[in-house]
């Protein structure tokens, strides 16, 4: 009698702990998270989880004295509390491993949605399973227009796209000639009218080179030479020779970081002289694109959705940097802004939703609207396209422009270009060379 | 004129640095009809030390160069004691699988290490430095240090294939492992020297390259294709075959330059439409499939 009580016992201490583990799991809404975490994009994929980590930290505990409703709420609070879980997949740059993963983190791991994955032929392989399995995508971080002119009911992104970045640029270039930069008189449109792009020939950079060309003719430029270059290229004299031979006023890169700091020393090597450097974020944002190539990025451009400097105009930016800072020991990037926007904007959903069905997601996702004021981004908000061709796209996202300089102490930093009205510092024009 | 001189001494310059990055591929497989796909990897690890050296000790990373060859040397050598010597028994397949693997191994092995960020070398007698010799040609100081230092490898090499005791018993081994040793050639040592020259001038590459280029665990798989190509067309086993098909697939790299050239000397607009620098490998690896069909030893092959 004794030993059928004591396994009774047993059977109930199980059945009890079997039910707490069912509890606990309840208890977490998992995301499965796809980026680039080996591979040429690492840099970049290991500030997208350190950004991305950080707002799951801030969502799963109450930080009070933050500006943001997150940070106030320990977990979803419409899910009783319920904590938000990240599991990261590393995609290495590949459109096939990012599907498989997808599958993975949808049949496997049971995941409520997904989020990822930055390289933009990746996020359209991965968003393509889950608009077959129903299962809610957020894209936090890939620009390809293409992505939200697919009509998908599964998939929104939060990050402007390349239209408007590369929109920003031409509003720079304009805003040059109409004497708008701080710090340097008009110039005059025949000086910098003369254009030349070196695009990686990914999605991504395809996407840009086109943009460029059709900016260009809106707003009266010229594209002299055109090219795409494969990321992976043992060399990039040729392509630099070929933008050289054209003699541009302004070269304009989309980049990854291995071919931005390839291509920037080759600039150096051949002498390049151009009056402009832009670079479309990513490579030319990356820490180790400072790190390596110093005092050479000096009156460098680049185009992102983060500065530092906004924290200066923008109290949550300026504490969730210094939250970042501590822990990874330096600033926020626009790849960790706009991870961190991204896991910001599940939680919101979630409490939107206040369930985990894939239909109540959808609708959560649909009605959203978080003010731009809850944002470290520098954006009026975030609410989704609900129809048009633009479906699924944030409409309230914009961008920005940086420019590498030299502060009083020898450090190179970020300092905000455009928009003119916000701008940190004098620019720096022309590009003083090499 | 300018864009014409420029791509050929830019392709030439350029070709030099990629012979000696198949150096040593098409040295081990001379000897020993063994295909290396690890050899990226050495390339990848001579980059790791030139960088560490040069940081560690404060030397400007040129200084670097020996030291990274003799750890290159060590790393052949460890590697064929370690691993080929046993492949060398099984089939042609395993000796595929088993490089492979090696390769699998010592990239993850430096992913684990030094992590998968870019490192590269900013500071040094030669880095960022340039000459311009007129007609608008500028060479960079590290590449034509690089091209400098790989002929004179090259010589080395082929000074002690041909010119050497040793040497003779390498090519000996060769061409008849069996006769060479019935002649008394330790063949087994010719063969680890293989290697460890394999690795040793691997790793002066790496150590070249590491000036111009930025290292990560993956940076030896953007050359071992193009370090096979140059081994396939100058034909395997051929050291003055390698340095020649270096030079050529140099020269094929920077065809969009002499594209460029007839471009705008002769004004001709569809050229313009035509973005050469897409195609600037599928050209090289047309010009290998050409070769592989017309002549499969390569253009100075000389093993049957």
């Amino acid at each position: 009698m004794k030993k059928q009580w004591g396994i009774s016992g047993m059977l109930v201490l199980v059945a009890l702990v079997m039910g707490m583990g069912t509890a606990l799991a309840a208890n977490t809404v998992k995301i499965g998270v796809i980026y680039p975490l080996t591979g040429g994009a690492a840099a970049e994929g290991r500030e997208l989880r350190a950004g991305a980590e950080l707002a799951q930290e801030i969502a799963n505990n109450v930080y009070p004295n933050m500006a943001m409703t997150m940070a106030k709420n320990s977990g979803i609070k419409r899910l009783d509390g319920a904590k938000i879980e990240l599991i990261f997949k590393d995609h290495e740059g590949n459109p096939t491993l990012g599907a498989d993963l997808a599958k993975k983190l949808i049949l496997d791991d049971k995941v409520v949605g997904i989020m990822g994955c930055y390289h933009s032929a990746v996020t359209k392989t991965v968003s393509a399973v889950c608009e077959q399995y129903g299962t809610p995508m957020i894209n936090d971080s890939s620009t390809s227009p293409d992505l939200t002119d697919r009509g998908f009911k599964w998939f929104w992104r939060t990050t402007p796209h390349d239209v408007t970045f590369t929109k920003d640029l031409f509003e720079f270039l304009k805003g040059l000639t109409e004497g708008k930069a701080k710090g340097v008189k008009a110039v005059p449109k025949a000086e910098i009218a003369n254009l030349a792009s070196a695009c990686e020939k990914t999605e991504w950079g395809s996407s840009v080179s086109k943009l460029i060309e059709t900016f260009s003719k809106e707003y009266g430029f010229t594209v002299k030479k055109s090219i795409l270059y494969a990321g992976k290229s043992v060399d990039l004299s040729s392509e630099v020779g070929s933008l050289k031979a054209v003699k541009p006023d302004a070269m304009l890169f989309a980049s990854y970081a291995s071919d931005a700091i390839l291509m920037m020393k080759t600039l150096k090597a051949q002498k390049a002289q151009p009056k402009i450097v832009w670079g479309q974020d990513a490579g030319f944002e990356a820490p180790e694109f400072k790190n390596t190539l110093g005092d050479d990025i000096v009156g460098v451009l680049t185009r992102t959705v983060f500065l530092p400097k906004v924290a200066t105009v923008k109290k949550v930016a300026g504490q969730v940097n210094e939250f970042y800072k501590k822990k990874t020991g330096h600033d926020l990037s626009g790849a960790s802004a706009r991870a961190f926007t991204g896991v910001q904007t599940w939680v919101e959903v979630l409490e939107k939703a206040g369930s985990t069905k894939p239909a109540d997601i959808q609708k959560g996702a649909n009605t959203i609207h978080i003010p731009g004021n809850q944002l470290i981004v520098p954006w009026a908000g975030i609410k989704f396209n609900t129809s048009g061709p633009d479906l699924g796209q944030n409409a309230l996202g914009s961008g920005m422009i940086g420019q590498y300089q030299k502060d009083k102490d020898g450090n190179i930093t970020l300092e905000i270009a455009y928009p003119f009205d916000v701008a940190s510092a004098n620019l720096i024009f022309p590009f003083k060379g090499f | 004129m300018e864009i014409l001189l420029s791509a050929i001494v830019s392709g030439l310059l350029l070709g030099m640095v990629l012979a000696i990055v198949a150096l040593g591929l098409t040295i081990i497989f001379g000897v020993m009809d063994m295909v290396n796909f690890a050899h990226g990897e050495y390339l990848m690890i001579g980059m790791y030390a030139g960088l560490l050296i040069a940081q560690v000790t404060g030397l400007d990373p040129l200084f670097s160069i020996p030291a990274a060859a003799l750890f290159g040397f060590l790393l052949g050598l460890l590697c064929y004691y370690g691993l080929a010597k046993y492949l060398l028994r099984g089939p042609m397949v395993a000796q595929l699988l088993g490089t492979f693997g090696l390769m699998l191994f010592l990239r993850n092995l430096a992913l684990l290490l030094m992590g998968s960020e870019d490192r590269a070398v900013n500071k040094g007698i030669l880095v960022g430095k340039s000459f311009e010799i007129g007609m608008g040609v500028v060479l960079p100081a590290t590449k034509l240090a690089a091209a400098f230092l790989s002929v004179a490898a090259f010589l080395a090499i082929w000074l002690l294939m041909n010119r050497s005791k040793i040497g003779r018993a390498l090519t000996a081994t060769a061409l008849n492992a069996e006769g060479a040793r019935y002649m008394g050639i330790r063949t087994e040592r010719m063969n680890a020297l293989a290697w460890g020259l394999g690795g040793a001038t691997a790793t002066i590459a790496g150590a070249l390259l590491v000036n111009f280029w930025s290292v990560n665990p993956f940076a030896g798989l953007l050359f071992t294709m193009i370090a096979f190509t140059i081994v396939a067309l100058g034909g395997f086993g051929s050291v003055p075959g390698a340095f020649l098909a270096g030079l050529v697939v140099g020269i094929i790299t920077e065809f969009p330059g002499i594209w460029d050239f007839f471009t705008y000397t002769f004004h001709i607009k569809w050229m313009e439409q035509v973005p050469m620098t897409s195609f600037k490998y599928t050209l090289v690896y047309l010009v290998y499939f050409l070769i592989m069909v017309l002549r499969p030893r390569g253009l100075f092959g000389w093993k049957q």
